[in-house]
């Protein structure tokens, strides 16, 4: 998962009758978006961005800390507190004690946090007088002991505590995006949410209700929205982002040399699958470093008893783009096996991935 | 007594003529788009309906399902697809599917059912394809649900996960075929639709779902 950087401005956390507040945020998440463009504003006070982009850009984490600090000074005149961990909900209690939890400790981080965390006075007062008193103790509970003691959403805080959900549903302001694109008069990049009058019809209140009602019931991420955004490989261009999150406008107007072509999978994978191709002395294929194949594919094996026959195979189409890291050597292979499935393959850091389904 | 006839006054035949309704027919339907708009009665999903696509597993049932959506999305219908766990995203595009108004909700675990119910409050199209076997009760609840609401639900079919009740119009790919260059180009789908009514007789089509543009189209 990865690290992200939270900023915690207590003087901007409450909103001011006059709207400054709102002014202010605006300013600073200008000013942040200098620096790293991924920044968003989660809620009035809170501002979050990945780090490891600028980090390497501006040379390590200490540096971009103290950029930031020194950037909400600059801008708001007002202290900032500082937090670094890996998901949103540990990154911003990381914030609230100024810690940077390094990378692979967030779990430990947030299973010794106290139950008050999650916001629930209720849910913290009973399992203290269980004798659990750390976030830990109760991710530890029977799932199904959690739901008949609680209701459902003490099920999803408990998925939080486990680490299977990384925000908590009260973390974000689904308005907030919107109120400031209308202060800034960007207004238009919401277009997409408006009815055919310009105005916002009933069908997309209805649709937003629909899905807040599923996010009660599944948990924050449940509800998922897609953009499309430039990239090579189809898994690139593809964004899925919690529904309510800001939106990001679609940037597919540039060229990008190389793009695989329509027809695309219907099933991109989020999290590609490793494989092994064979040929047809049952050695392994590899890609080597010119982006030739060693020999034709003949059969994939996903894991050791499950070999498909390819009946048909074309490729490998390099992907040149940060030629000057070795490591980076992509290509793609579509397939066809013998019972008909269509495969997009990927070949990175060398080894073979199943990429997409043509299903 | 009455100041006025408590019978229903007679029109005259001329205004009878001109009279019409106020919820025309037209306006409980769901456009579909072009493959499809010849092989189905009136070349619309009627509201309250529920459409079965039955495939074997990676031949083309969910770029079949996807397609049923593209056309009422681009009219402002909103869709909600429940239980693709990593949905082709660039590939709806092509298929002419307008993102701005798809709600996903990928992984629904054991509640798949019920996430399809609460979207096919708000939307009027969701895809659901079910991660483990649906059982009659929930299929049968999700169906009656959908005539309730006037949405459609479009109900993934695999062998191993199949739709257990009998759907107002069922789409059964027989056979999935690609034609391929140097690239894979298009997969000719053969296609069997049936269902109630005027479709009780079935009949098979051979369609292009995608085509080399990613699109789908008729032969």
């Amino acid at each position: 998962m990865e690290q992200l950087l939270a900023v915690w401005v207590e003087s901007l956390a409450l909103e001011q009758p006059d709207g400054s507040t709102l002014r202010d945020t605006i300013a600073l998440a200008d000013a942040l978006e200098a620096m790293c463009p991924f920044t968003e504003v989660v809620r009035l006070g809170l501002f979050v961005m990945p780090l490891r982009g600028p980090s390497r850009f501006f040379g390590g984490d200490d540096a971009v800390l103290r950029m930031v600090r020194q950037c909400v000074s600059d801008v708001v005149g007002a202290p900032t507190k500082l937090g670094v961990a890996e998901g949103l909900f540990c990154a911003e209690l990381a914030a609230h004690r100024e810690v940077l939890v390094p990378r692979g400790g967030s779990d430990a981080f947030r299973r010794a946090q106290p139950l008050e965390v999650l916001g629930r006075k209720d849910l913290a007062t009973t399992c203290r007088r269980l004798g659990l008193h750390t976030l830990g103790a109760f991710a530890d509970l029977d799932s199904a002991r959690v739901g008949e003691r609680f209701n459902k959403h003490a099920l999803i805080l408990h998925r939080v505590a486990r680490g299977e959900l990384t925000e908590l549903d009260t973390q974000r302001d689904p308005k907030l995006a919107r109120r400031l694109a209308q202060l800034r008069g960007e207004d238009d990049l919401f277009d997409e949410q408006q009815g055919f009058f310009g105005q916002r019809g009933a069908e997309d209140d209805r649709a937003d209700a629909a899905a807040r009602r599923v996010r009660e019931r599944l948990g924050a991420e449940a509800v998922v929205v897609s953009n499309l955004q430039g990239g090579r490989g189809p898994e690139d261009r593809a964004t899925l982002v919690p529904w309510g999150s800001p939106s990001t406008v679609l940037r597919d107007r540039a060229p990008w040399p190389g793009r695989l072509s329509a027809p695309s999978p219907a099933t991109t994978l989020a999290h590609p699958v490793p494989l092994q191709l064979r040929d047809e002395a049952n050695r392994p294929v590899v890609l080597n470093s010119r982006g030739v194949l060693s020999a034709a594919p003949a059969a994939v094996i996903f894991s050791s008893p499950l070999r498909r026959e390819i009946i048909w195979f074309a490729g490998p189409w390099p992907l040149v783009e940060r030629w000057w890291s070795r490591h980076r050597r992509r290509a793609h292979v579509q397939m066809v096996l013998a019972s008909g499935e269509a495969l997009l393959v990927a070949a990175e850091s060398s080894r073979w991935w199943l990429v997409g389904i043509y299903d | 007594m009455f100041a006025f006839s408590p019978t229903r006054p007679s029109l005259s035949p001329d205004l009878l003529a001109r009279v019409r309704p106020v919820s025309l027919a037209k306006t409980r339907t769901i456009p579909l788009g072009e493959p499809w708009r010849a092989l189905v009665p009136e070349g619309t999903l009627r509201r309250g309906s529920t459409v079965v696509v039955e495939a074997p597993v990676g031949l083309g049932g969910l770029s079949l399902a996807l397609s049923l959506v593209s056309e009422a999305s681009t009219r402002g219908h909103w869709a909600g697809v429940v239980g693709v766990d990593d949905p082709g995203v660039v590939a709806m595009a092509e298929l002419g599917v307008d993102l701005r108004r798809v709600l996903f909700v990928p992984r629904p675990g054991g509640a798949w059912a019920e996430s399809a119910a609460d979207l096919l409050d708000g939307v009027d199209l969701v895809i659901v394809r079910p991660p483990s076997r649906p059982g009659h009760q929930s299929s049968r609840r999700l169906m009656d649900r959908v005539r309730e609401r006037g949405s459609v639900l479009v109900a993934l079919s695999e062998p191993r996960v199949s739709w257990p009740l009998p759907a107002d119009i069922l789409f059964r790919v027989t056979q999935a075929e690609w034609a391929t260059s140097s690239r894979l180009d298009a997969r000719y789908l053969t296609v069997h639709v049936s269902g109630r009514g005027e479709l009780a007789r079935g009949s098979d089509h051979v369609v292009i779902v995608p085509n080399r543009r990613g699109a789908a189209e008729a032969r």
